[in-house]
């Protein structure tokens, strides 16, 4: 996966345990993220928060001078906020999915699956930063809404476009067809199944060298498609 | 409450019914009394004296009585004299007439005696041939009704009269007692209604006042105690949830620090095959323990009522897929391969259902039959429906179990939920949570050995219209 650009993000890290802290450092370091910068206290990330200018957050809920939802409140800094908690309550996760998280990881985890997350959301969040896409035989721009296969141009369709980036978000993993129309037509999306097939085909000859054999988005019978992309 | 208006009308039917027995019975009695009393009528006084009268036999020297009816007479010491019609004077008489009998009588001293008494003797007339004969009997041994006279209307209208006012009467008494069974049940109403919330389990305080202050001071003192039962009862059960909660939230913490760094060892390129397989196992058995938390977290509150269910229209199809892609996602060695069995013509499986608790029934199948089949094996996953029934199977073609063991999965409770110590092999939370969830749904489940000699388990949703 071509994600570097996401590494340079800054990330500010808050939880209240030093341990967890260096932990969770550890892990991001390892994976290549090089600006983290950590705070205990809500004071403390706040006064980060103004320094720092960080481009993500990962907030503990249970902090020693207040909460990670009222925290988030103060924060408004239009970047991602992912909530790492030991707090596994529906109420708590509904909360903090009402108030604008944008994922919601609960203890204890494993770093894969972490980094899986924050990447998830660093792409979705600055999906037009993103460089070219690559893919076996072609590239996508999704910041022009296009394709780029053999040096020609083909443009994608809005549907194509929201089908194409849902995978890309979990490029490697399997996305579910009902995932899949949720994101293209919305919520409750029975009965779609078709339509979906009849865009995929759609999205293969745009994408795919040899479209009745796909190499880049790959059917998974039954389940769902998954989007193979080069790189890292 | 319809208890009171059904007591009222059974006591004044066998109010009305012991009153209309109770004049049965005294006519009966009176009836047997005077029959046994009233002397019969061939000894009637009257028909004595009619009979004496028949008797006579008038002669030349005056009259003689046939000797039997004089010794019937004699016998029932009853003295007769015979006055004639044209002198008005005593011709015959018995031996016993008291002296003190006048010899001689006017009219209106016969038409008195015919009605009534001569000297206090009970008197009665006979005809003879040329007189008329008296008859008296002993003193008190009758009683004669000398004035009567009555309008005739009265008696002509008796039994309309009778009937009116026994009428009247029982109307009385019925209002009088039903007066004062409403005043006696008055103080009964919020009794029986104390019991009643009493048995669904109602706070209840009754007025301690009137005839029963004593039965609702009980009742008031009763509910007291269950409800500070029932309070105590919650307080305990909210208490262990939460113990178990702040238990599990506890655990978290330190556990993320294990499968943070194991993870990171895991993956570490300095370190040798055999380090990294350490690494690994302690990943496995962190992830075990997660489960753990979780599962234990979440039984405690389906068993105490206390994880809410959200239910919403949902595709059973939908969620058993993400859990299945999920799994895939994970199962990064393809040890566990799943094998998605659903028709593809079924698309839609509609239910009402709390997505995250569904999710997590799947799942714990899942991850049971991993956790069971140390060796790897392959998970059959399918779903079908019926025009009311969704249904979920998810099987595998691993060890499987023993059929005593699948008995006892399926009939006997869970050790968490005996009340009893038990010191039996414990076995994981993971089927007790599917349990639970399923049934909070309104589903069954059955688990069973399938062909393959797995391990399977099939649970049933109603589909939502």
């Amino acid at each position: 996966m071509n994600s570097d650009y996401l590494l340079n993000k800054r990330i500010l890290l808050v939880d209240d345990e030093q341990e967890l802290l260096d932990m969770v450092v550890s892990i991001l370091r390892e994976a290549g993220f090089c600006q983290i910068e950590t705070a205990k206290t809500v004071k403390d990330a706040l006064d980060s928060a103004n320094s720092f200018q960080p481009e993500l957050a990962i907030l503990d809920v249970m902090l020693p001078d207040g909460d990670g939802f009222s925290l988030m409140e103060k924060l408004k800094g239009g970047y991602p906020v992912l909530f790492l908690t030991a707090c596994g309550e529906d109420d708590d996760k509904f909360k903090g999915f009402g108030l604008g998280a944008d994922d919601y990881v609960v203890k204890p985890f494993l770093p894969k699956e972490l980094l899986f997350r924050i990447t998830a959301i660093l792409r979705r969040s600055y999906k037009d930063e993103n460089p070219l896409v690559k893919l076996h035989g072609s590239q996508i721009d999704f910041l022009r809404a296009e394709v780029i296969k053999n040096g020609e141009h083909i443009p994608l369709t809005a549907k194509e476009h929201d089908l194409l980036s849902a995978l890309y978000r979990n490029a490697g993993r399997i996305v579910t067809i009902d995932a899949l129309c949720e994101a293209a037509w919305g919520d409750n999306p029975f009965g779609y199944e078709n339509s979906l097939m009849a865009h995929i085909r759609r999205i293969r000859e745009k994408i795919e060298l040899n479209p009745s054999r796909p190499v880049s988005l790959v059917t998974i019978k039954g389940l769902g498609y998954k989007l193979i992309a080069e790189g890292r | 409450m319809n208890n009171l208006p059904k007591l009222i009308r059974r006591f004044t039917g066998i109010l009305l019914l012991s009153f209309i027995l109770l004049l049965l019975v005294n006519f009966v009695v009176l009836a047997f009394l005077m029959a046994w009393q009233s002397p019969s009528v061939a000894s009637s006084p009257y028909n004595v004296a009619i009979q004496t009268g028949k008797a006579f036999q008038a002669s030349e020297n005056g009259y003689t009585l046939q000797e039997d009816i004089s010794t019937q007479l004699k016998q029932q010491d009853v003295w007769a004299f015979v006055v004639d019609n044209d002198t008005l004077q005593i011709v015959w008489k018995t031996e016993n007439l008291p002296d003190t009998i006048p010899t001689s009588y006017t009219l209106s001293d016969i038409a008195d005696l015919s009605v009534g008494y001569l000297d206090g003797y009970p008197t009665y007339t006979g005809k003879t041939e040329n007189g008329i004969v008296i008859l008296g009997y002993p003193k008190d041994s009758f009683w004669k009704h000398t004035r009567a006279s009555w309008n005739y209307n009265f008696f002509a209208h008796l039994p309309q009269i009778i009937f009116i006012v026994l009428t009247v009467n029982i109307v009385v008494i019925l209002l009088i007692y039903v007066i004062a069974n409403v005043r006696f049940l008055k103080p009964v109403k919020p009794i029986t209604k104390g019991i009643q919330d009493l048995s669904v389990g109602e706070p209840v305080h009754i007025p301690e006042k009137g005839l029963l202050s004593d039965i609702s001071a009980n009742i008031n003192r009763t509910s007291d105690i269950l409800q500070e039962q029932r309070q105590q009862l919650k307080k305990k059960e909210t208490a262990r949830a939460n113990w178990i909660a702040g238990v599990s939230h506890d655990i978290r913490t330190p556990l993320s620090m294990v499968m943070g760094y194991a993870g990171q060892l895991k993956d570490d390129a300095n370190l040798t095959d055999e380090e990294c397989q350490k690494a690994e196992v302690i990943v496995k058995q962190s992830k075990r323990m997660q489960n753990l938390i979780n599962d234990l977290n979440l039984a405690s509150k389906l068993e105490y009522d206390m994880q809410p269910i959200n239910s919403a229209k949902q595709n059973l199809i939908a969620i058993v897929r993400q859990v299945v892609v999920d799994f895939i996602n994970m199962d990064i060695e393809d040890r566990y391969p799943i094998e998605w069995q659903t028709d593809e013509a079924l698309t839609v499986c509609p239910i009402n259902a709390d997505k995250d608790l569904l999710k997590r029934a799947v799942s714990n199948l899942i991850q049971n039959s991993i956790n069971h089949n140390e060796q790897g094996c392959k998970i059959y996953i399918s779903v079908t429906a019926d025009n009311d029934y969704c249904t979920v199977i998810v099987s595998d073609d691993g060890v499987g179990e023993t059929d005593e063991l699948i008995e006892k999965l399926n009939k006997t409770p869970h050790y968490m939920l005996c009340d009893k110590n038990t010191t039996e092999q414990r076995h994981g939370l993971g089927l007790l949570i599917v349990k639970q969830i399923v049934s909070a749904h309104g589903g069954t489940i059955v688990i069973t050995n399938n062909s393959y000699g797995g391990f399977l388990v099939k649970f049933t949703l109603p589909k939502s219209k």
